[in-house]
């Protein structure tokens, strides 16, 4: 599997396809058996999760992992810990942050813990591009969200990618997630089974079937 | 209502060292969900090197206290890397049976040391003085004022800091905490010096008031562990809430009731208190 700089990638699966092992492991929170991951030339496989994000490879989990009892300001604060030194780079980073997603800006001295489950995943992306990713994974970022948010989402996604995030998106949503991308993966079972560009997969017989149920 | 007071005042100094005890072994088992029976111990040896460094290098009681500050924060790291951090992946019992061995270490190796006798620590801070009507050894005062002190260096440190951020960070969501790029390492060492040095502190400003010997941390731990059940574990205002509770308590029970029930107030405590509310005080979450 390859993503190329600039590129929004969509990795396709069903459930324990395998695209959050995937995931794990290219940010180090799991340890590879086998095999090699490399980014800008260099092997970051078996390296610790906190050089991966130093690096640029950020990810915004499955599930959030937000810090509930911080603030929505706090949990946008802990997102740039790795460039903490640089507080004015950082500081520059909020407005960039609350004009993708406004409603943060309003919800600035909630609780995390207290916004809804479309918030909740909007602070946990921004929360992400405060760590100013050069490859920005997104684990299913459309789960459990209304479809007029997951729209929203990804048109937010979508204009991250084009002011020139590189991003390689998981996701169960194919049609969504294929109107937005350059190209695609499908796994099944940690296996590529089909590859190819966005139109050619929105098109793919099997795929229609199987994820798009037309 | 002079009674009262006084007993209120006696209560609260108690208190203040129940809660920088209680406030090391919280923030240890939130950040890294360890049970650090042997907590007790290095506040034990945290008395030790105290009176150790004041009687044999003659230094001043608060230059002692820094010193032994350095020297148990030291310690505590050095049992995280040395026996609790390989056993990181390991189940939760065993970290408990590694604390036991940490804890029955210590005590044999204060024995060997110091040996088994009772030892006083004396300070120049045993004068009495009146406010209020109130009869209070300047030790008790010290106390009180030095517990705040340190409390409120910790609430900037934890609150105000990027680092400190992150050891609550890391108490909330372990992986979300790696996601945005913190080292668990830094973390999990700067949690065990932090209550490595509170546990120090504590028993510098107790003992003055209290006898030093090598069991001495069994009960002030039995204690801590019964305040963080009732804070709730992993709460720091849990910690500092139960603290002042049990200290209070006890002073009271040992003042209306009888000075023989004195210890048994915590437990009795535990018992009201779970059963009323069963998840603590402030249950769930680091705040």
């Amino acid at each position: 599997m390859e993503v190329k700089r600039g590129e929004l990638v969509v990795l396709l699966g069903a459930n324990g396809a395998g695209k959050s092992t995937i995931f794990r492991t290219i940010s180090g929170l799991t340890k590879p058996s086998y095999g090699e991951i490399t980014f800008l030339d260099k092997k970051i496989s078996g390296w610790s999760p906190n050089r991966i994000v130093m690096l640029g490879v950020v990810q915004c989990a499955e599930g959030r992992k937000l810090f509930p009892g911080m603030t929505v300001f706090e949990n946008l604060k802990m997102g740039g810990f790795v460039h903490r030194q640089n507080k004015r780079e950082l500081k520059a980073l909020f407005p960039y942050v609350f004009d993708l997603f406004p409603i943060l800006r309003e919800k600035k001295d909630q609780p995390a813990g207290s916004l809804s489950g479309g918030q909740q995943q909007m602070l946990a992306i921004a929360r992400a591009l405060m760590a100013k990713p050069k490859l920005l994974l997104l684990d299913e970022p459309s789960l459990g969200l209304a479809p007029l948010i997951v729209k929203q989402l990804f048109d937010i996604i979508q204009r991250i990618n084009q002011e020139g995030t590189t991003v390689l998106l998981a996701e169960q949503n194919a049609s969504a997630a294929l109107k937005i991308a350059d190209r695609g993966y499908v796994i099944e079972s940690g296996e590529i089974v089909i590859e190819g560009s966005s139109e050619t997969l929105l098109n793919h017989d099997q795929i229609r079937k199987a994820y798009i149920g037309a | 209502m002079d009674l009262f007071l006084q007993q209120l005042l006696n209560g609260l100094s108690t208190g203040s060292v129940y809660t920088l005890v209680a406030l090391g072994l919280t923030m240890v088992f939130g950040v890294l969900h360890i049970p650090n029976f042997a907590h007790g111990a290095f506040y034990m040896i945290g008395a030790y090197v105290t009176l150790t460094v004041m009687t044999i290098l003659g230094l001043h009681y608060w230059v002692a206290m820094i010193f032994s500050v350095f020297v148990i924060a030291s310690l505590a790291v050095l049992s995280d890397r040395l026996v609790y951090h390989p056993l990181r992946n390991a189940s939760p019992l065993q970290h408990m049976i590694a604390a036991v061995g940490i804890l029955l270490f210590l005590e044999a190796l204060a024995q060997v040391l110091w040996g088994a006798d009772y030892r006083r620590m004396e300070t120049s801070y045993d004068d009495v003085v009146h406010i209020f009507g109130l009869t209070v050894t300047e030790q008790r005062l010290l106390i009180l004022i030095a517990a705040v002190v340190i409390m409120a260096a910790l609430h900037w440190f934890l609150r105000k800091t990027m680092i400190g951020s992150a050891i609550i960070a890391m108490a909330q969501n372990r992986e979300g905490a790696y996601l945005v790029g913190i080292n668990a390492n830094v973390i999990s060492v700067l949690t065990f010096a932090i209550s490595g040095a509170l546990a120090a502190a504590a028993a510098t400003l107790a003992s003055p008031i209290n006898l030093i010997f090598p069991a001495m941390g069994n009960l002030v731990i039995m204690k801590a562990f019964v305040i963080i059940i009732i804070g709730g574990m992993g709460s720091i205002p849990g910690a500092i809430l139960g603290g002042y509770l049990l200290g209070v308590a006890e002073s009271f029970g040992a003042t209306y009731i009888s000075g023989d029930y004195k210890d048994m107030i915590a437990f009795v405590l535990l018992v009201i208190i779970l059963t009323v509310k069963p998840t603590g005080l402030f249950p769930g979450r680091v705040h």
